[in-house]
């Protein structure tokens, strides 16, 4: 029975890793809901996670700085997934839209 | 390397930033405040005060601690004995020495870095005490600290994972201070949208990160994989000698860190929150976003581009990308052209100068071309002109969009229509504003033509050329629109003349500021010299 690492090459992770970035960075891009953007920023800071996580499981094991890392990006993701969400209800009780579009008084 | 108990000393002005926004945000569930205006009223002067009163302690321990005035002598048994101890004791922490868990250095960089931020939350503390403040002012003061150290540590960083926290606790407490005027139509959602650029960028930023931390990580286990702590910066400027230096993992790497702090310093084409961000955060707010956080940004992007690629520098050729000056060159270029002919349409004040400090970060880049040249002399030149830029632009642009806080104050509005005729109305505060209007244009006695002097100069040294030409005609294009904010303000007529007031206490910070700009002007050896120091910084 070979191990994790040996069935499961680094470059396939880094791959969904990769695809996971491009997906959220679409989305974020590309929806006009704030809150679906917010999630394709999420997205994206998953990929980074899996790559952390990955580049420590296969290249360092003995160390802990990828593992540190990821945990800290997880924390700083909830901050600030907190502190959008607030904002988008903000703007939600001004205006009861929470389409990127629809928000537009700042324009020149 | 190891937290020992003299490494306190080291970190104190943050240690003493980090307490004072507890205090600050503590008073506002301490006090009995309420609903009664007047109670608020009062409950913002005292927020506003302790905050003032703290950032300017700060200011003097981080000042006596960098040793950029004078280093206190030996106790001598005299009747001074324990301020000399104090200071003594101070200056231990002073610059020098390895870095702070190699993630965070005390040089004078650092130090330099430091005094800026915690002036320039000083000054705009003193703007917003003069400006209306609705709800929860101890949370707005605390915010506003708690950004000040954030941008402290993010200059300071020499690691990625404390580089990544900085930046964000920076850049959170500004999200939650450009939205703060909730009832209002724009502040709200000039917080959302800098809310959704910065998160973007700081996933694309951390991003790079993790592929940067994947080379030294594989770079390691090939070298014999002897433990390292590999988000350090000076491990990846080790490992990316040779052959490693030109590998794809690194160079992708670097070239999201650069779009992800692109933001921070809005930079073309990751500027346009900028301008939708400055018209609509609270003015003070405003005053501290555009300068501050534009220069920690710049400071982090200087320390982790030479410690961690210094093997990618390249040279500043637009034709073919050699490595990040290439990079940074064509960012230089397109900032100073797009930023300056966008700037010219602007009808609103803060627009207006939205634009221009776009235009300004296209200046700043050219200093950090330097780092190209091989002589140590040639890069210290660099490293000096860069922070001359970022220090007389902070203390300009803070005053500039201080007068236009106490004229949106006043009136409710800032378009520049709302200048017209402005010296019937203020003459004191419209003499200001031409003085740092003109500063920012880059007039010879005033500080900003130093800053873009001394910044053209390097740009020349590492052999821009042509992108220096195109600047320097851009500077020219300038004139146009910093004229047309003078046009309005002196030769339009008003459209009444009721006086504009200024609030004492922000009249004291844009009086402050204006001073420090026409003294900078004629006397520029005032920083230039302590500047000096900063050259050494540990990434060198």
């Amino acid at each position: 029975m070979p191990s994790m690492t040996e069935a499961v090459p680094l470059s396939w992770v880094l791959l969904l890793a990769g695809a996971l970035f491009c997906i959220g960075l679409f989305g974020a891009l590309s929806r006009r809901n704030t809150v679906g953007i917010l999630l394709g920023i999420e997205l994206m800071l998953n990929a980074v996670n899996i790559n952390l996580v990955a580049f420590w499981r296969y290249l360092e094991p003995n160390v802990v700085a990828g593992q540190t890392f990821a945990l800290f990006v997880v924390t700083v993701a909830a901050a600030e997934a907190a502190v959008g969400l607030a904002m988008i209800i903000a703007i939600y009780r001004s205006r009861q839209t929470v389409n990127a579009d629809e928000v537009d008084s700042l324009r020149g | 390397m190891s937290f020992q108990l003299t490494d306190i000393p080291r970190i104190l002005p943050e240690l003493m930033l980090l307490l004072l926004a507890l205090l600050v945000v503590g008073s506002d569930v301490l006090t009995r405040w309420g609903r009664d205006p007047k109670a608020r009223a009062e409950r913002a002067r005292e927020a506003g005060q302790l905050t003032a009163i703290g950032l300017g302690l700060v200011f003097v321990v981080a000042l006596i601690q960098s040793r950029l005035l004078f280093t206190v002598p030996d106790p001598t048994g005299g009747p001074l004995d324990v301020l000399l101890t104090l200071g003594r004791n101070l200056q231990a922490g002073g610059p020098g020495g390895p870095a702070l868990l190699g993630a965070f250095a005390t040089d004078e960089f650092t130090m330099v870095a430091r005094l800026t931020f915690v002036g320039a939350a000083l000054l705009t503390s003193l703007l917003a005490m003069g400006y209306r403040l609705t709800a929860n002012p101890g949370e707005f003061y605390s915010l506003l600290i708690f950004s000040t150290l954030g941008m402290s540590l993010m200059a300071a960083a020499t690691e990625f994972i404390l580089a990544y926290l900085a930046l964000e606790l920076s850049s959170i407490a500004l999200y939650v201070l450009a939205g703060y005027f909730r009832e209002s139509d724009r502040s709200p959602e000039a917080g959302l949208k800098y809310f959704l650029f910065g998160s973007l960028s700081s996933a694309i930023f951390l991003y790079g990160i993790s592929l940067v931390y994947g080379f030294v990580a594989s770079e390691n286990q090939k070298a014999g994989g002897t433990p390292i702590i590999a988000t350090l910066f000076s491990e990846v400027g080790r490992l990316a000698t040779g052959e490693a230096a030109s590998n794809p993992l690194l160079t992708l790497g670097m070239l999201f860190i650069v779009a992800g702090l692109g933001y921070k310093i809005s930079v073309v084409p990751f500027h346009s929150w900028a301008p939708d961000v400055y018209q609509g955060a609270p003015p003070p707010v405003t005053a501290f976003l555009s300068t501050a956080s534009k220069t920690a940004g710049f400071l982090l992007l200087y320390r982790l581009l030479t410690t961690a690629f210094p093997g990618a520098v390249g040279a500043p050729r637009l034709e073919t990308f050699s490595g990040w000056t290439s990079l940074l060159a064509i960012l230089a270029l397109v900032t100073v052209i797009v930023a300056n002919l966008a700037a010219l349409p602007q009808t609103n004040a803060r627009r207006l100068l939205a634009y221009s400090s776009i235009g300004h970060a296209g200046f700043v880049l050219l200093a950090i071309l330097l780092w190209t040249s091989s002589s140590q002399v040639d890069r210290d030149f660099g490293t000096m002109a860069l922070f001359y830029y970022l220090i007389t632009y902070t203390i300009t642009n803070v005053g500039s969009f201080g007068v236009l806080a106490v004229v949106s104050g006043a009136i409710g509005n800032d378009d520049l229509s709302d200048m017209n005729g402005m010296w019937r109305r203020n003459l004191p505060l419209t003499l200001m504003m031409t003085i740092l209007i003109l500063s920012l244009a880059g007039i010879p006695p005033l500080a900003g033509f130093w800053a873009k002097f001394f910044v053209f100069m390097a740009g020349y040294q590492a052999g821009a050329v042509p992108l220096v030409a195109i600047a320097v005609v851009m500077t020219v294009v300038s004139l146009y629109y910093y004229l047309r904010f003078l046009k309005a303000m002196w030769m339009n007529p008003a459209p009444a003349t009721t006086p504009i007031v200024t609030p004492r206490i922000a009249n004291a910070a844009i009086v402050a500021s204006t001073i420090l700009v026409v003294l900078l002007g004629i006397v520029p050896n005032l920083i230039w010299g302590a500047l000096s120091g900063t050259t050494a910084f540990a990434g060198r």
